[in-house]
């Protein structure tokens, strides 16, 4: 067969074309060093130090620079960061970690287990709110060596729930800089060092702060950015135009109004949307107080949840964002995730009879009783929802007024004074019932503690099932006493979980390799660019 | 000497006053549900009861209202003002760190509602009940009567979003490390919008002042005077009127100094401004007294020195006050 | 009554008097117009005006007529304004007739309260009045009469201070009569009318005062009012902007009035300014 020159032609330019679009599809791939990001800062911290602040507004920022034993990997399971091995004995009261070498910390000095055993045992035992209740039953943490930390438990500690609580309760500081000095008061909270991807650089209060590349950073070659800048910015619509004039690159944790995420949802130059954030769930809760006549009885609570249309709530004032919750677990969260259906579907005839049952009639006006309702504002949603409340229980003859104080107020009028009827506001899911979850229904907790039970309603069962999980070591085992759970509160209803929710991130799409895994907006960013 | 002589009584006079707010407040505040520890942990997002025991005996919550301020008592007479709650540093620090933003907002603010209302005053007066003073006066009326946070998000939507001619808030171009002019510049900028929105409504009442002022002073005797002695239209204004004028304006700049810390509370808010206002918002929703305390103690200070300025400014215009 | 001739002759004073009936003709109307609760669900949220036949300036952010919590809103705005403007001048008028009149020990004492008032920023007050005492509507109204009532005082001092050296004064002393009724039947008549005109300002604030808090979410929402509308359409500024727009002219005109009222009382008052 004779090539003939067109086929020469052909053929070289397919070839060339074919070069070209590997060139092309690489030059794509390939990152690009430099360049600074800049990222929505909604509010201020009191104290920028994980190890003993747990909360995403101290993460956003402090974990770029400061990191945990361990991280999420894009399926969730447990990543290697300053841990780079785990093991747990039978009986589950001992777990040592094998320890990173070569890491050093901001200022220089080397990384060791010595730093772990101190931030264990002084920071997250003692001031890390969640992370002492997690590490109450942590009594010694051994070094024998340099790299190796043997944490020692007096009562069983479940590997699975300590790897994915310590990806947020595992942040580990230099023992050098807090090891002897006022915890509260050393100024490294306010200036942190670490082993991070970033170093701190400079804190203007009420402006911003900013970080820059660690050059010796334990990844090698990494991370591409050169700088990340947080920008203060309190007020929301101000901080959605920072994002339509390229101030800012992205704001997450639901820090943008409802409203502006939907809207930017159709801007091509934004990425809206959930992923990155799985891990981080929350429902709308309303919270009953069951020392109240009326409420005490179940088929009042029952009536009351039958009575709100909550798919219309979630597609006209959440802009669709979100689903009718079965209960305090997630259904993002499938290893604890039992299924099931909602438990208290719309219903107004049933709440009528249900009410009627119980025996609160109508009176001359229409009205069956009055109740008080006090939103705990954690976001913008919630005064909707205690208004929505408001007008849904109007209908059944239930006079609802809402009692409109600031968050500290709120918290101290429902947590400490009980002076309350309803209350609504946020339940945070953090990858573990046994973290946050199951104190919002176990009895014990002193007066004044929030987001705790202080509904004056309690359980002899359901305390066993909670305690029973959180020690049980068979991962199968928990799961099955968790949905036994489920199904006792939900049968009870001392609280419901009204929405399952999940936080929004608005991204610019010049920032490449984002919510890459389920707490992406923690993470350290160590491979993110910008193009 | 005598002048500043005259300083120190002013400022010792008015200390009993100070004093009697000052404490006032924390009384006050005593009584608000939810302490500086509620709110922190609300920031937090959750927080066990011990660890809130300790952070209040950390913050001295512990003890009761009355030991309290006497404790703050005692260190405000050595001109200590305490350490802020939510800062976590010397409340001076985080004062001194926010004073600069508003003392530029309030002054730029002033001037141009002095400054213009003065001018429009004047246009106005000299041509009453003419067009032009009906077409100034309507338009003084409708801003005076806007609310601020209103006139502020509307200039956001028209001149930051629509338009991108300013930007949307914040003092400056952050990590940019401007210096000298080009970062004046920016600042200039970056309050354009704020100074307008506080400016405008405050105009309207500088507009309103002077015009009466004109007015009252006009039909005087010794402008009818100066006026029949031939002197040109111009002249009887700039020599006499203007001058007798201008002094209920000095005034009102003194009674209106506590007024415009209040409005830049919510001004600040709007433009994301790190000021006084939004610091003191920010305290009282954060229970944080030692900071709020110190703020008002600043800004009474700051009144204080507004009305001494004042005063000065009309003994020299009026020179029968002088004596 | 030369006064109220003058008055309703000034072109001023009557366009504040017709926009101000107007606001009254809504809150009068507001019962029989939309007899339904205006806070609750009147329909989907965030329907623009005009888009659906049944809500001509379309529904908030939680789904509620907003011509019905206009309408509504505006008696709540104009008893607010009356009200803490009530408030607001008899302790102003007290404090200062008291001080003005009596002199000495009193006035000094009574003036430092006054000065401690005006020392604080008004809407700092407020907001710690709200923070302590909550936000519901009675809280914030005697909470807005609080704050306002120094610049009165100082106005009802000033002019005692003129005319208790008066005349007819020392006569009324020297037929016995007590100081109580020298105070409030003699000397007070005569001092209103700057009062008043300044009652017109404090109104004027008192409205505005109000519509600020609820922006800042510190108003009570149990109470259609104009400021929570604005709060409410915060979050949807930028698409759905009427929601904060209307209310804001409702808020805009409201106060025009009252201050154009004011403007034409003061020139009713004071004819010597309107000669020209």
């Amino acid at each position: 067969m004779r090539l003939t020159r067109r086929d020469l032609l052909v053929s070289t330019a397919a070839a060339a074309l074919a070069g070209a679009r590997a060139d092309l599809s690489s030059a794509q791939e390939q990152p690009k060093r430099g360049g600074t990001l800049s990222v929505h800062l909604p509010g201020e911290q009191r104290i920028l130090n994980p190890a003993i602040r747990a909360s995403t507004g101290v993460y956003v920022v402090t974990s770029k620079i400061v990191e945990s034993l361990v991280d999420l990997d894009a399926d969730g399971k447990p990543l290697p960061v300053l841990a780079t091995s785990w093991e747990a004995t039978p009986d589950g009261k001992t777990v040592t970690f094998k320890l990173r070498e070569g890491v050093n910390w901001h200022d220089g000095k080397p990384f060791t287990a010595a730093d772990v055993q101190y931030t264990a045992l002084e920071l997250w035992k003692k001031y890390l709110n969640y992370g002492t209740q997690l590490q109450q039953y942590l009594e010694a943490v051994d070094t024998p060596d340099s790299l190796t930390a043997v944490f020692h438990y007096t009562r069983p500690m479940p590997l699975p729930l300590l790897l994915r609580a310590l990806a947020d309760l595992g942040y580990i500081v230099p023992r050098h800089v807090f090891e002897g000095t006022n915890i509260l008061e050393n100024p490294a909270n306010n200036a942190p060092i670490g082993t991070g991807p970033f170093k701190f650089v400079q804190y203007e209060r009420g402006q911003f702060i900013i970080a820059e590349r660690n050059p010796n950073y334990w990844r090698k070659d990494f991370p591409y950015l050169d700088k990340i800048v947080w920008r203060v910015i309190a007020d929301k619509s101000a901080a959605s135009a920072a994002l339509e004039t390229g101030q800012i690159q992205l704001s997450t944790y639901s820090s943008l109004s409802l409203a502006d995420y939907d809207r930017l949802k159709k801007d091509a130059r934004f990425e809206v949307s959930s992923r990155g954030i799985e891990a981080n769930a929350f429902n709308n809760t309303l919270e009953f107080n069951v020392r109240r006549k009326e409420l005490s009885d179940v088929r009042v609570r029952r009536a009351i949840a039958h009575a709100i249309d909550v798919p219309f709530f979630i597609e006209n004032f959440l802009y669709g964002q979100g689903r009718p919750a079965t209960g305090p677990i997630p259904s993002s969260s499938p290893a604890f995730y039992p299924g099931g259906d909602v438990p208290y579907a719309h219903d107004l005839r049933k709440a009528e009879a249900l009410l009627e049952e119980a025996g609160y009639k109508r009176g001359p006006d229409g009205t069956r009783f009055a109740l008080k309702i006090v939103p705990i504002q954690n976001g913008e949603d919630v005064p909707l929802l205690a208004t929505y409340i408001q007008q849904s229980l109007g209908k059944l003859g239930i006079k609802v007024d809402i009692v409109n104080l600031d968050i500290a107020g709120a918290l101290s009028a429902v947590y400490r004074d009980w002076n309350f009827d309803l209350a609504t506001g946020w339940h945070q899911y953090r990858g573990d019932p046994a973290v946050s979850t199951t104190v919002w229904y176990r009895s014990g907790s002193p007066k004044g503690a929030p987001w705790t039970n202080q509904w004056g309603w309690q359980s002899d069962a359901v305390d066993k099932l909670i305690d029973e999980a959180a020690s049980e070591l068979d991962a199968e085992k928990r799961k099955r006493l968790y949905a036994d759970w489920v199904k006792q509160i939900n049968e009870e209803l001392p609280i419901w979980m009204v929405t399952e929710r999940q936080f929004i991130a608005a991204t610019s799409r010049r920032v490449q390799n984002h919510h890459t895994s389920p707490r992406w907006d923690s993470g350290d960013w160590h491979d993110t660019w910008i193009s | 000497m005598r002048f500043f002589l005259f300083a120190v009584r002013r400022l010792a006079a008015s200390v009993p006053t100070l004093l009697l707010v000052l404490a006032g407040l924390f009384m006050l505040l005593q009584f608000a549900p939810g302490d500086t520890v509620d709110a922190l942990v609300a920031q937090m997002g959750g927080g066990d009861s011990a660890m809130m025991d300790q952070l209040r005996k950390y913050y001295g919550l512990d003890a009761t209202a009355t030991v309290q301020l006497i404790r703050y008592l005692t260190r405000l007479v050595r001109l200590d003002l305490g350490f802020s709650a939510i800062y976590g540093k010397p409340v001076i620090d985080v004062i001194l760190e926010r004073l600069p933003t508003t003392l530029l907002l309030m002054a730029s603010a002033l001037s141009f509602a002095f400054a213009g209302g003065l001018a429009l005053g004047v246009v106005a007066a000299r041509r009453v009940n003419q067009w032009p003073d009906g077409v100034i006066s309507t338009i003084g009326a409708i801003f005076y009567a806007t609310p601020a946070f209103w006139l502020g998000l509307m200039g956001i939507i028209i001149f930051a979003v629509n338009l991108h001619w300013l930007p949307a808030g914040g003092i400056e171009e952050i990590g940019t490390g401007y210096t000298g002019l080009r970062r004046a510049v920016d600042i200039v900028w970056h309050l354009a919008l704020p100074t307008a929105t506080l400016g405008l409504i405050f105009l309207a009442t500088y507009l309103r002042i002077m015009r009466a002022s004109m007015l009252e002073v006009m039909t005087l005797d010794f402008v009818r005077t100066a006026r029949a002695k031939g002197l040109a239209q111009g002249t009887v204004l700039r020599r006499h009127v203007l001058r007798n004028a201008l002094l209920p304006m000095v005034t009102l700049v003194g009674l209106q100094a506590g007024t415009m810390l209040g409005g830049s509370v919510v001004v600040e808010s709007v433009f994301a401004l790190p000021g006084l206002g939004r610091l003191a918002y920010e305290a009282v929703v954060q229970r944080d007294l030692n900071t709020l305390l110190g703020i008002v103690f600043v800004s009474a200070l700051l009144v204080i020195c507004v009305n001494f300025l004042v005063d000065i400014l009309y003994a020299r215009l009026d020179p029968r006050i002088a004596n | 009554m030369q006064t109220l001739t003058r008055f309703l002759g000034n072109p001023v004073a009557l366009i504040g008097l017709s926009l101000f009936l107007l606001v009254a003709a809504m809150a009068l109307s507001a019962g029989s117009l939309f007899p339904n609760d205006p806070l609750d669900l009147a329909g989907r949220p965030l329907q623009w005006p005009l888009g659906n036949p049944r809500f001509w300036l379309g529904t908030d952010v939680q789904g509620r007529d907003i011509a019905a919590v206009i309408f509504h809103g505006a008696r709540v705005s104009l008893l607010i304004g009356v009200v803490a403007t009530l408030i607001s001048m008899t302790i102003g008028v007290l404090i200062g007739a008291l001080a003005g009149y009596y002199g000495g020990l009193i006035d000094e004492m009574l003036m430092r309260l006054t000065e401690a008032f005006q020392t604080l920023p008004n809407f700092l007050l407020l907001l710690v009045l709200v923070a302590v005492f909550g936000s519901d509507i009675k809280t914030v109204t005697i909470a807005i009469g609080l704050v306002s009532w120094p610049a009165s005082a100082r106005l009802t001092r000033a002019e005692f201070l003129t005319l208790r050296s008066r005349e007819f004064v020392e006569a009324c002393r020297t037929i016995g009569m007590r100081d109580i009724q020298i105070i409030f039947r003699e000397i007070l008549p005569n001092a209103m009318p700057p009062v008043i005109v300044y009652a017109s300002v404090v109104m004027a604030i008192a409205i505005l005062l109000e519509s600020a808090l609820a922006f800042l979410n510190l108003s009570d929402p149990n109470v259609p009012s104009w400021g929570n509308l604005i709060g409410g359409g915060r979050a949807v500024l930028r698409t759905q902007w009427y929601v904060s727009a209307i209310p804001g002219v409702a808020i805009l005109m409201t106060v025009l009035a009252v201050s154009l009222i004011g403007q034409g009382l003061n020139d009713a008052l004071n004819p010597r300014l309107k000669r020209r």
